[in-house]
């Protein structure tokens, strides 16, 4: 009885561990069989180089360039977005009138594809807002996708614009899940509104901000799209990603194996960086 | 269990003051983030003319549908909207089925093998394809997958499992497993018992897992334009961005583009949210 139905919870698990494979698993350990070789994805022989293309990346100036944007950009990300997405999810949750029209005004952006939230941001920042300056005769400067010095701060807001509000709907929920009661003890002993929210709100709040740390990191380190269609990666490279530069390399220059050793790269920068964040943030959990 | 803190969050309501300083901030807050939504359907509506002699932020003079006509045409919509709307609404299907048959084998057989599965498909979150698209694109062409319906939609339903798995598992504690017990007893196999007791109870996160995937599928740039070269078979984000890469001004009409492209998930959103709303609320507080 117990193993003809192991055998048919094995049939239900079998199509998706297929396909999962197929998709994600085999090509992940192609490009480790290809990063160590010259390929130029054309040629039926791949010469093997052993670790040659690692030691290159470490001194081409162009992979390094990208990989010092993603980590700023990824760092950027995760404290504006968790900070904001957390703040207006208390806001939201303080009983404030119509909480449904704010939730779906935040949110509705991040139905919005990567590709067209670049395109927006770049006529945003180069025609609509610039008019604000005429409105009322002040001086900011809006062409942030303009100069080098200002492309990751319109990133940013674009980025942030369209994400905040996804963030916010995982802290709402976590927060809608913090009884009570646990709040009116800690103002019985007397903590201030700013104190129950460190020590009573935050380490209820544990397991989303897990689940936020990580989704924002792991979705900044792969950032692309936005790049194509607003600043291409520029100017000059300043905004050249880590997948951005893969692509270029890869698909454009034909240099498949260096492409590949710049893909193992970051996935091993993706599983370090979340393994680290999980294992920090999960200790947190278990200790409240 | 999940009764009474439904009753104590009702219960807290009252208590919480809405204080006005808040509303008042957070309203601006809203306001700034509808504000780009409101640039795009205002230049979607915008002649030429007011395009360029008028201020961005000036109202349309006459509800004027030439930007969504000519949008309509130079995508060549009746493809590539149908084409987006069948990658998408097979993938999410295939995915819905797929993704709940196997987490709910993860969270009921306690056996080794099912928890090293779940081990095997978290891996593919913490790896967005994104990271991967090179080598998918060589294996895609390797076996015939490219410039193929069939092949898109594998890769689709490939990319979403992990996540969808991963989501449907976390919901699974919610489902009482008396039910199925009890089912089972009265001689249901694992199949019924999954379909008929099992699959009812999943609403909300069916809708949680059809909203965050179909949205992905929709909006998705860098596989389908690796994927689909050939004309007949290009997806709507795809070919909007050879709106945004030629160099014209002829903005109003990729404004129009954008609009009609995003309805289609927006009326999703909207006609999902209620149980969408109770899906994150269960599936993000389980993480």
């Amino acid at each position: 009885m117990e193993k003809k139905m192991f055998r048919q919870y094995l049939t239900l698990v079998i199509p998706g561990l297929i396909i999962f494979t197929i998709g994600i698993i085999v090509p992940l350990t192609l490009s480790v069989r290809y990063s160590v070789t010259s390929w130029d994805g054309m040629s039926v022989e791949k010469p093997f180089v052993g670790l040659q293309n690692y030691i290159n990346l470490f001194k081409d100036k162009e992979f390094l360039d990208a990989f010092w944007f993603t980590i700023k950009f990824t760092i950027g990300n995760t404290i504006i977005q968790n900070v904001l997405a957390l703040l207006f999810a208390v806001a939201l949750d303080s009983g404030i009138r119509a909480q449904k029209i704010y939730r779906t005004a935040l949110f509705v952006p991040c139905l919005i594809s990567a590709l067209i939230v670049g395109f927006v941001w770049l006529k945003m920042f180069s025609n609509v807002l610039p008019e604000i300056n005429k409105i009322f005769g002040t001086k900011i400067n809006f062409l942030l996708f303009g100069s080098s010095e200002t492309v990751l701060g319109g990133l940013l807001i674009a980025n942030n614009w369209q994400w905040v509000g996804y963030w916010m709907l995982i802290y709402l929920a976590g927060l809608q899940s913090v009884p009570a009661d646990l709040h009116e003890a800690a103002k019985v002993d007397g903590a201030n509104a700013v104190q129950r929210f460190f020590h009573v709100t935050v380490p209820m709040l544990a397991p989303s901000i897990t689940i936020c740390v990580v989704g924002i990191t792991t979705g900044s380190l792969k950032v692309y799209d936005l790049l194509v269609s607003s600043t291409k990666g520029g100017p000059g490279r300043a905004s050249t990603s880590m997948i951005y530069q893969t692509y270029i390399t890869a698909i454009n220059g034909r240099q498949y194996g260096y492409g590949s050793a710049m893909t193992v790269t970051l996935v091993l920068m993706l599983l370090l960086v979340a393994m680290l964040q999980v294992n920090s943030l999960r200790k947190k959990e278990v200790q409240m | 269990m999940k009764g009474k803190k439904k009753q104590k969050f009702e219960d807290m309501q009252p208590a919480k003051k809405a204080n006005p300083v808040v509303q008042i901030l957070m309203t601006i807050v809203a306001l700034i983030y509808l504000f780009p939504l409101f640039v795009i359907v205002n230049y979607s509506f915008k002649t030429k003319k007011e395009l360029y002699l008028e201020s961005p932020l000036a109202l349309p003079k006459s509800f004027n549908l030439e930007n969504y006509v000519a949008a309509f045409k130079k995508l060549d919509m009746q493809v590539t909207f149908v084409n987006t709307v069948v990658y998408t609404a097979i993938s999410v299907f295939i995915l819905a089925i797929l993704c709940g048959v196997t987490a709910w084998a993860i969270a009921r057989c306690k056996r080794k093998f099912f928890k090293f599965c779940y081990v095997y498909f978290i891996v593919g979150i913490l790896i967005p394809y994104q990271a991967l698209f090179l080598p998918i694109y060589i294996i895609g062409y390797r076996l015939n997958l490219t410039n193929t319906r069939y092949g898109i939609i594998f890769m689709y339903v490939a990319t979403g499992i992990s996540f969808g798995v991963f989501l449907m598992t976390s919901f699974m504690n919610t489902v009482p497993i008396e039910l199925e017990e009890s089912a089972r007893i009265d001689g249901c196999s694992v199949y019924r018992t999954y379909f008929s007791i099992v699959l009812p109870l999943l609403k909300p996160a069916m809708a949680t897992l059809i909203i965050m995937q179909a949205f992905q599928i929709w909006n998705d740039y860098l596989l389908a334009s690796l994927y689909v070269s050939r004309n007949q078979l290009k997806t709507l984000t795809v070919s909007i961005s050879s709106l945004f890469s030629a160099q014209s001004s002829d903005y109003t009409t990729a404004m129009a583009a954008i609009v009609i492209s995003v309805l289609p998930i927006a009326i999703l959103f909207m006609s999902l949210q209620k149980y969408f709303i109770k899906g994150m609320t269960v599936g993000a507080v389980k993480g």
